[in-house]
């Protein structure tokens, strides 16, 4: 017969309770509250996080749903701002149905000093946000605010919920699918990172906080084992792949990446790369052809910005055919959403190293780090190709007369041998090197020796901005 | 039983056929080869189980958004 002692069912926690939130997100037994337990609707507490001081604070889902009110606002503005003073990381957990309906404009007014502490902090230390529960009006634009936002299963954001949005525009939703992890994760890009489990988003966060906040130095590679990265560029030039295997295998590990499934034809990831924190920046071939295009632009430059500010050295890996041409770039307004990623990187005073892998073509060219924009050092491996255009297209039309006036029998050898002798001068790797914008071809069994070589050699530096979400 | 449906993310024209319906797929497969901005793009099933339908042909044109093929597990 099992027995159950009463002592036993009395000590097993609401899963909502916040203390029991917070200390599972710390490392085991640091949790110290800032304040004792009250009936705000939200608590705040210290700790660490693989040994790295941080702070943290939970709405209190166990009273009314985790409504913010004054009381409850005032623990998360306290909790950011000791974060601030302490310059330390701090950490939101997320479950709420947003302001305290019952003090009306007072609850706003708290709410939006959240906000305002938010954006204080931005740039200045990271903030990472856990949504675990419905996180809807106010409790929405808070995760919002900060620098990384990761949802467990149960997770839903939205301004407003479905009964609403129902009784204005009649459309039928539920929650799941008006804010849940699939529509954030991949429809709007509002979450980073997707769990399966509340264990595993609290375990995301924590691997956040260790990168950004405990950074590291680069460790030397020297001795280390040659590695031909570029092995796993499929033979056909004109083959897509996945990018994915070649970062990890840049990497020291799989790094942690960030909205994997929104904009996939960028793909921006936090990992060490000898030991330090790096940000990686890839096309990857595989979506879109590897195509930058306005989100994917806006995504990027959202990353490169979150990375200066925390002096998060970059990495970027170009192998991109140009802009996605089309009427639906234009008018989603590819060309406003595409000049912040020029901006973010031209203005990111952190080290940040440059690789074309197979190609770099167009205005994507520019875009993806390149030498006019002040990379520290952009590498090339051999046979990359940097152009305004693939030498075939660019002949095309540059001699499109000369190929309309050829017999129809040797239009097709014209213009094989026009692009030959445009690709020699104006679109090989060697031509990129003469006139500057590519330093150096490095062997590809080279490649993490000569970043890590790099990145470790340029000055440190961080941006002094803060983290507006793009 | 899920249905997996996979669309077109561009504008593209149908370069190879590699599936036909009632084939057996496992995640990560490739069903179709698409040609756009002068490179070969694979589709890929992102789950296991069976193509139920194939909506393309090579030498097709495909708008963003079309459907190509859909998979149920």
């Amino acid at each position: 017969m099992t027995t159950v002692s009463p002592a036993a069912t009395l000590a097993e926690p609401d899963p909502r309770d916040p203390e029991d939130r917070l200390a599972r997100f710390f490392d085991e037994g640091t949790m110290q509250p800032l304040a004792a337990r009250d009936t705000s609707g939200a608590m705040a507490a210290r700790g660490t996080v693989q040994g790295s001081p941080a702070i943290a604070y939970c709405t209190d889902a166990t009273i009314m749903g985790g409504a913010m009110g004054v009381d409850g606002c005032r623990h998360i503005v306290d909790a950011i701002d000791t974060a601030l003073r302490e310059h330390v990381p701090v950490i939101g957990i997320w479950h709420s149905g947003g302001a305290r309906l019952a003090e009306g404009v007072t609850a706003l007014h708290a709410v939006g000093e959240v906000f305002a502490g938010m954006i204080r902090a931005s740039g200045r230390i990271p903030q990472i946000s856990v949504v675990l529960g419905p996180a809807a009006g106010g409790a929405a634009y808070g995760p919002a605010l900060t620098d990384l936002v990761v949802m467990g299963p149960l997770g839903r954001v939205f301004v407003t919920g479905p009964d609403v949005v129902r009784s204005v525009t009649g459309e039928q939703v539920d929650m799941e699918a008006l804010g849940g992890p699939d529509t954030h994760g991949r429809r709007s890009g509002v979450v980073h990172v997707v769990t399966d489990s509340e264990q595993e988003a609290l375990a995301t966060a924590r691997r956040a906080v260790d990168l950004l906040a405990a950074q590291g130095s680069f460790a030397s590679v020297d001795g280390e084992a040659d590695d031909d990265l570029s092995a796993m560029l499929p033979e056909a030039k004109q083959r897509a792949y996945d990018v994915k295997p070649m970062i990890a295998g840049l990497l020291d590990e799989a790094p942690l990446e960030l909205q994997s499934r929104y904009a996939p034809n960028v793909i921006t990831a936090l990992g060490r790369l000898a030991g330090r924190t790096v940000g990686v920046i890839a096309n990857n071939p595989l979506r879109l052809g590897g195509c930058l295009d306005s989100p994917s632009a806006e995504k990027a430059a959202r990353f490169v910005r979150m990375c200066d500010a925390f002096g998060v050295p970059l990495v970027v890996l170009v192998d991109v055919p140009g802009y996605l041409p089309g009427v639906g770039q234009e008018w989603d307004g590819v060309v406003r959403r595409g000049a912040k990623l020029l901006h973010a990187f031209a203005e990111a005073v952190v080290p940040r190293v440059t690789l074309v892998t197979r190609k770099s073509y167009g205005g994507a060219y520019i875009a993806m780090n390149s030498r006019s924009l002040g990379a520290t050092a952009v590498y090339a491996w051999p046979g990359a190709e940097v152009a305004v255009m693939g030498a075939k297209a660019a002949v095309g039309i540059l001699h499109r007369k000369k190929l309309a006036a050829a017999q129809p029998g040797e239009r097709e050898a014209l213009h094989a041998q026009l692009a030959e002798e445009h690709e020699r001068i104006a679109g090989g790797v060697g031509r990129a090197q003469e006139i500057g914008v590519v330093d150096e071809v490095v062997e590809p069994a080279q490649t993490r020796k000569r970043l890590v070589g790099a990145l470790a050699a340029a000055p440190a530096g961080r941006g002094a901005h803060g983290n507006i979400p793009l | 039983m899920a249905v997996e449906e996979i669309h077109a993310e561009m504008v593209s024209s149908v370069w190879k056929v590699l599936v036909a319906p009632g084939a057996e797929v496992a995640a990560g497969d490739t069903l179709v080869i698409l040609e756009s901005m002068k490179m070969e793009i694979p589709v890929l099933t992102e789950r296991a189980g069976t193509v139920a339908e194939l909506h393309v042909v090579e030498g097709e044109v495909l708008q963003e958004g079309d459907l190509i093929a859909t998979v149920t597990s």
